[in-house]
């Protein structure tokens, strides 16, 4: 081995590398297979990146079959396309009864298939091959994956529930099992795929974070997760980390260089003691063989391409976003992406500029570790903050739901109900109700949420107002004036959705599906915010600056192919905290760096 | 013995806790049909969005959809002959067609398990 990482220190047969969007999953297993595979091992590389670019890393069309690199002696390779399983998987249930049964019915069985758990359960589906024993795999010493199925997935296929008589008897009685009713494999197949991710012997995790507290947050959760349910052997992969060598005169590079450190040293206890590997961040795009054999090594060749002058951006700020969004007066504005990308932040800093302008505003989160309450409330006058605790939320609508709903029924209806409400949509549903509470007063002042429900929710949630129109229509009861949160969610004039991304391949990818879906749901996103950008700063730092000149691309697809209109929120120095900060943030106060225009003559 | 078919409309859990309001008809419904299991009755549950092949497939079923749409359910059927559509039936109905005597036992999912009284 020519790295000294302690994830490939004694590899078991399978590797799975997980992590949200955008920390470098796939880069990493793409540098780890080859190095396994100079070692002389047979390697198998797996991607389910939506945005894989295994094939463009090797140079060549992979695609789904296992395919060798021929670059590369002992390595090949296999693209699954979650979205495509999904689709080939709802094919297989809607298929037969396409021209069958009328056609707005399809489309409602579809829509009703249209969501994350089936794209996850899809993908899992397509690999549980390679976990098991067969001829297919039978010649490779490493399996190399570049995601992992989430808790939730595998909860799902470990649930009893999902077992007797589902897929025996294809009898639909099962509940909340929507994503399982297509799927092919035998029992016996999931239960071996489900016993080897366990096995310490044949499995091994690893996490990919970058040094950002969030990001660490995120990964103690899914090791924890995973942990409580038997995938107990983990390590750890910090990427990206700031190098101290950038840091000379570059004030925005040693204040990132300080915070990841920060970050490292506070790292969440639950990961703080696993194996933990760091990886520097690299000056070059990680394509080709070259680039990834550095990529885990510790010397890293300087680039010779420092000198290269980034272009201006013409970007508005979120103050340009917050002159349009004021001058309605009042209404809903949501702010929806991944965890980790700064909803919170952006939300906040949203609120306290339409403050600031001397209008109403109500900001609530979810954010458990946002503590905006105490920041801000009192703060500005026009300004109050509620905070929801999605947790708390959850367990109350669950006794809520069993102390009403479920108040008449014995033991055995109880339990029953109980398993219902351990679905993934209850929180999703609970938040939002929570939040439904506070939507309300968004007729008379500004009301600014972080956190959204996705547009596969919103429209489950509408089926159920559908349902309670058609009831009250059917009882005659004409004078109930329903308007249901979804019709309030589609009008442009209560509600305008502002979509949160980064200015980095996958996450923009991931942006893109969200706003599809929600356009699904009737829709339409107002704006996109691209935050932390550093092409929207000034910066001397050569690893920098190659990351200023990486995010032109994305921000150029997110301005041309996806966004009515977008505001560039610039990577800041201090995490923007307190009223000022975030005023800064909006833009709209003190002068922002907003248009990089200096760089010509740096070296 | 008696089968009892139901046909439910597109639903995400077979107790509608995945909608915005738990809807109570749904939840004293499942309870229903798992007490009536327990009783031995023959009781299937087909949801629109999981088999809608089964659906497709029985001539009866198809034609309630193409005539009344998918609004329309649930529709139940009763050795595949239609015995309500519109609504969910209560406990003392699922005893009824399936021959379950319900003498000392008093509905414990309530007045509303089905029924549209509260």
């Amino acid at each position: 081995m020519n790295s000294d990482c302690k994830f490939l220190d004694q590899a078991p047969r399978f590797l799975f590398f997980t992590g949200k969007g955008g920390v470098g999953k796939t880069s990493i297993a793409c540098a780890s297979a080859l190095e396994l595979a100079d070692a002389g091992k047979q390697v198998l590389l797996v991607s389910t990146d939506p945005a894989s670019n295994v094939g463009q890393v090797f140079g060549i069309d992979i695609g789904n079959q296992i395919t060798a690199i021929p670059a590369v002696s002992g390595l090949a390779a296999l693209e699954i396309d979650p979205q495509a399983a999904a689709q080939a998987y709802r094919d297989r249930i809607v298929g037969p009864v396409r021209g069958v049964l009328p056609d707005s019915i399809v489309k409602g069985i579809e829509e009703q298939l249209s969501g994350a758990c089936t794209t996850e359960i899809a993908a899992f589906d397509e690999f549980t091959a390679l976990l098991v024993n067969s001829d297919l795999t039978a010649g490779y010493d490493h399996i190399v994956f570049d995601t992992a199925p989430t808790g939730h997935t595998i909860r799902l296929l470990q649930l009893p529930g999902a077992w007797s008589g589902f897929l025996e008897q294809g009898k639909g009685d099962a509940s909340c099992l929507g994503p399982l009713a297509g799927l092919e494999k035998q029992r016996s197949q999931y239960k071996a795929a489900l016993d080897a991710l366990a096995d310490p012997q044949r499995s091994r995790l690893i996490l990919v974070a970058r040094a950002q507290a969030s990001t660490l947050r995120e990964v103690a959760r899914t090791h924890e997760e995973l942990n409580t349910i038997g995938l107990s052997q983990q390590y750890l992969v910090v990427n990206g980390i700031l190098p101290e060598s950038e840091t000379a005169q570059d004030p925005l590079a040693s204040a990132i260089y300080q915070r990841e450190q920060n970050a490292l040293t506070d790292i969440p206890a639950a990961v703080s003691g696993l194996p933990t590997d760091c990886i520097e961040l690299k000056p070059f795009n990680l394509v080709g063989l070259m680039a990834l054999r550095q990529l885990l090594s510790k010397s890293t060749p300087l680039s010779t391409s420092d000198n290269e002058v980034i272009p201006a951006i013409p970007a508005a700020n979120l103050s340009t976003l917050v002159d349009e969004i004021a001058a309605d007066g009042h209404g809903l504005v949501m702010l929806m992406g991944k965890g980790g990308v700064g909803k919170t932040t952006l939300a906040a800093a949203l609120a306290v500029e339409l403050a600031r302008r001397g209008l109403p505003v109500h900001l609530t989160t979810s954010d458990p570790a946002a503590n905006l309450t105490d920041t801000l409330n009192g703060a500005l006058p026009e300004l109050a903050v509620s905070k929801i605790d999605p947790h708390a939320e959850t367990e109350r609508y669950r006794q809520h739901v069993l102390s009403t709903k479920g108040a008449k029924l014995d033991e055995q209806g109880r339990a029953l109900l109980e398993e219902d409400l351990r679905s993934p949509c209850t929180e999703e549903i609970a938040v939002f109700q929570a939040f439904s509470r506070i939507i309300r007063e968004a007729g008379k002042k500004f009301v600014v949420m972080d956190t959204a429900p996705t547009g596969h929710t919103l429209l489950l949630l509408d089926a159920t107002g559908a349902y309670h129109r058609e009831v009250a229509r059917q009882m005659g009861d004409s004078k109930q004036h329903f308007t249901t949160p979804m019709m309030q969610l589609q009008n442009p004039h209560q509600t305008k959705v502002l979509i949160v991304t980064l200015a980095e391949t996958t996450p923009v990818l991931e942006a893109a599906h969200l706003q599809n879906d929600l356009r699904r749901a009737g829709i339409e996103p107002w704006a996109w915010v691209i935050n932390n950008s550093v092409a929207a700063t000034t910066v001397h730092s050569a690893l920098l600056r190659q990351r200023a000149a990486n995010e032109l691309p994305e921000i150029a697809e997110v301005a041309d192919r996806h966004a009515q209109r977008y505001a560039l929120v610039p990577l800041l120095r201090e995490e923007p905290t307190g009223v000022e900060r975030l005023l800064a943030l909006a833009g709209g106060q003190s002068p922002s760096p907003l248009v990089p225009t200096d760089h010509k003559g740096e070296g | 013995m008696t089968s009892i078919q139901i046909f439910d409309p597109a639903l995400c859990c077979s107790t509608g806790v995945c909608g915005v309001e738990v809807d109570q008809q749904l939840v004293g419904f499942a309870a229903d049909v798992d007490w009536a299991k327990q009783n031995g009755a023959d009781i299937e549950r087909f949801n629109l969005a999981q088999t809608p092949l089964a659906f497709a497939e029985n001539p009866v079923v198809k034609a309630f959809l193409e005539r009344s749409g998918a609004d329309a359910l649930p529709l139940i059927l009763v050795d595949g002959e239609v015995a309500l559509a519109g609504r969910y039936p209560n406990r003392t109905e699922l005893a009824r067609w399936a021959a379950i005597s319900v003498a000392e036992q008093p509905s414990p999912s309530g007045c509303c398990s089905g029924s549209s009284c509260c």
